[in-house]
């Protein structure tokens, strides 16, 4: 009988219990540096700069690559979603960031907040399916950090990031980002003096990578798609001859040394190169520098 | 033992299939009812566990019933479709984090669900063989749906349209298994998950094809005109995502206008939580925010009332059985009158008589009881799994 009434017992407790899932703690709020990962170098300087001590940056990409341009593989794509933060330079920069699966919450687009200053690329294709079809968006440029003002509104986007991902560590970002800003507005007004001293002289850009630099030091430039590692077609060079009738420019902006017939060429024609690298890769170990030294050669050039 | 209880065993061990009979009857007619109740509390349960981790769902406004089904057991109908600018709204509000959802494609009979990787973070699913989504056109396999369909990471799967008369305008997509989850004991075991962007591929607003400004792609293109080309109706598009023509997939108009299904949003906090509930409550507002929990109390209930109903019906059951086992009992003391007699003539008080056929009537019912009590433990300790295997998984 006994056997019979705790059987009957048991019967009445409950169940089981509901099982509770809350959402684990954010694990990046609390413990270890932030993870950060950059899809180009002046991203990363900025994090790190911002950061110091308390984010470590990644940034994956071959030192050999256009990291604009550059797919990476599957097994990096997962290297980014481990990340805490994901920081993106926007403008269509990294386009395989729209083909991969990351974390939304880990994603930042440090340009979203001057969308509206976007330039965009002239000669860009557009298309579109059938008569009525919705049309494709025309590409903007996406070297955004060559105005050293869009790139100091990226700073403030990432340190913002940084701040909300952890807030114990806001004011080491609040510092950080007081350091890159006056470092960036002093590359500013050094890239500014310099314009100033070209003044309205026309100026060749190898590549369609200076729009934001000639917009924001109103430089009077026009783009080639000349690549320093390659040899100029006879075409090409007809086409220069051309343009130089109308566009009298005696200085050539290059993103890396051009090969050296092609600048002796250009200098021929009373064209000097100078380069001025986007260092959207990793320019040496300090960007910052990377960028005083395009000013210094810049500066040069002009004296 | 006593002389009455020895006699009494004596008796309904050598009555062996008459007693099994009894004992049998009235263990079931005491189990089913309490049975049903911990089976009926149980499943319960297990519906409560799911929607009590999943804090709130967004959608269309229409039935709640179904929303909530589609977006935790992908068991019904795809909900209207929203737009996707409504999962950036919650996100922007700062109060919830937004998990979009893309339902209703297929591959063979198994769900295919477009979301983001902060799903399976939601969900504590991890991958068990392979990797998770890394890429466009990849997707991970829920562990029953890996084993019914037969696949592996590596392996590929071929969606299948919404419907059969979606004949123009969404064509399968090859996609590549990326990994396996390990079991979970939930809907994603059956489900196949892709990258929200696959989704959209899978119905038709994005997809790749030939360069159309490539001198090779002449042969697709119906019009040029500066910058801006138009392709022919008949141009190819890839079936499969590759690294070779992955660069060409694109979508034709804004993220925020493209479809989703459903959102599940995980609030910062309960003052968040009550927030965003206040935020969805105006009369024109298009979009309903439930609370997965309450619409599941609300069909719990209804099936409770069944289960009432149901255990009412057993009981009267129960009672016809017990008045046909008492039945048997006196027909039984009536064709034993002869050995009644015997027993009395030997000496037996009718009192002691009455003892060794009472001990018979209590040993059959305890013997019942001490049945039903385990079958009901067996039923607590694996009815649980066996919800999980057959009913929700």
């Amino acid at each position: 009988m006994r056997l019979a009434a705790l059987l009957l017992l048991l019967l009445l407790l409950p169940a089981c219990s509901p099982e509770s899932q809350a959402p684990a703690p954010d694990a990046a709020a609390t413990a270890g540096p932030l993870v950060v990962y950059t899809v180009n170098a002046p991203l990363g300087w900025m994090a790190q700069r911002i950061g110091g001590e308390a984010v470590e940056v990644r940034f994956p990409a071959p030192a050999d690559v256009d990291p604009a341009l550059w797919s990476p593989e599957s097994e990096t794509v997962a290297a980014y979603q481990g990340g805490d933060l994901i920081l993106l330079n926007g403008a269509g920069y990294a386009g395989w960031v729209a083909r991969a699966t990351l974390r939304r919450r880990a994603l930042l687009d440090t340009s979203a907040g001057f969308q509206d200053r976007l330039i965009p690329v002239e000669d860009a294709t557009t298309h579109q399916h059938g008569p009525k079809g919705d049309h494709s968006h025309g590409e903007v440029a996406f070297t955004t950090w060559l105005d050293a003002t869009l790139a100091a509104e990226q700073a403030r986007a990432v340190a913002g990031a940084l701040a909300d991902t952890r807030p114990a560590d806001a004011e080491t970002f609040a510092t950080g980002l007081a350091g890159v800003e006056s470092d960036l507005a002093e590359l500013d007004h050094r890239l500014a003096d310099a314009a100033a001293s070209l003044g309205e002289a026309p100026i060749l850009f190898s590549h369609p990578v200076y729009q934001y630099l000639g917009r924001r030091y109103r430089l009077n430039g026009r783009s080639l798609h000349w690549e320093p590692d390659a040899h100029p077609g006879a075409g090409e060079w007809r086409s220069l001859e051309a343009l130089l009738r109308e566009h009298p420019a005696r200085l050539m902006l290059w993103e890396a040394e051009p090969v050296p017939s092609t600048a002796q060429r250009l200098k021929a024609l009373g064209v000097e190169s100078v380069v001025f690298a986007p260092c959207g890769n990793r320019c040496g170990d300090d960007w910052l520098g990377a960028m005083q030294d395009n000013a210094a050669r810049l500066e040069a050039a002009l004296r | 033992m006593s002389g009455a209880a020895y006699l009494a065993w004596r008796y309904l061990l050598h009555h062996r299939i008459k007693t099994l009979i009894l004992v049998l009857s009235i263990a079931l007619i005491v189990f089913l009812p309490i049975g049903l109740r911990v089976l009926v509390r149980q499943s319960a349960a297990q519906l409560t566990a799911r929607a009590e981790a999943t804090p709130l769902v967004l959608g269309a406004r229409g039935s709640a019933l179904e929303l909530v089904l589609a977006s935790l057991y992908f068991d019904a109908e795809p909900p209207p479709s929203i737009a996707y600018a409504e999962a950036t709204r919650v996100d922007e509000s700062s109060l919830a984090e937004a998990i979009p959802l893309h339902l209703g494609f297929r591959t063979r009979d198994k769900p295919i669900v477009g979301t983001t990787l902060e799903y399976f973070e939601l969900r504590g699913l991890h991958v068990a063989a392979g990797r998770m989504l890394a890429v466009l056109g990849e997707c991970v396999v829920g562990a029953r749906a890996a084993a019914e369909l037969g696949v592996g990471p590596g392996d590929a799967l071929v969606s299948s349209p919404e419907t059969v008369f979606q004949l123009a305008g969404v064509y399968p997509l090859k996609m590549r298994v990326a990994g396996v989850l390990a079991p979970s004991h939930t809907p994603d075991d059956g489900a196949v998950f892709v990258d929200l962007k696959t989704a959209w591929i899978i119905a038709g607003l994005g997809h790749g094809h030939r360069d159309l400004a490539d001198a090779k792609a002449q042969t697709d293109v119906a019009a040029r005109e500066g910058g801006r080309i138009t392709a022919k109706a008949s141009v190819v598009e890839y079936n499969e995502i590759t690294p070779e023509n992955a660069a060409s997939f694109h979508f034709h108009g804004e993220q925020a206008e493209l479809p989703i299904s459903a959102i599940l949003a995980r609030p910062r906090d309960a003052k968040a939580r009550a927030l965003l509930l206040g935020r969805y409550q105006a009369p024109d507002e298009p979009i309903q925010v439930l609370r997965p929990t309450a619409v599941m109390d609300e069909l719990l209930e209804t099936v409770v009332t069944v289960e009432s109903y149901a255990v009412a019906a057993v009981g009267a059951v129960g009672v016809a059985t017990l008045a046909t086992a008492g039945l048997v009992f006196l027909l039984s003391i009536r064709l034993r009158r002869r050995e009644i007699e015997t027993l009395v003539k030997i000496g037996g008080s009718r009192a002691s008589v009455a003892t060794v056929l009472l001990s018979e009537v209590v040993g059959v019912t305890l013997l019942g009881i001490v049945l039903a009590g385990v079958l009901t433990l067996v039923t607590s300790r694996f009815g649980e799994a066996a919800i999980r295997r057959f009913l929700l998984s």
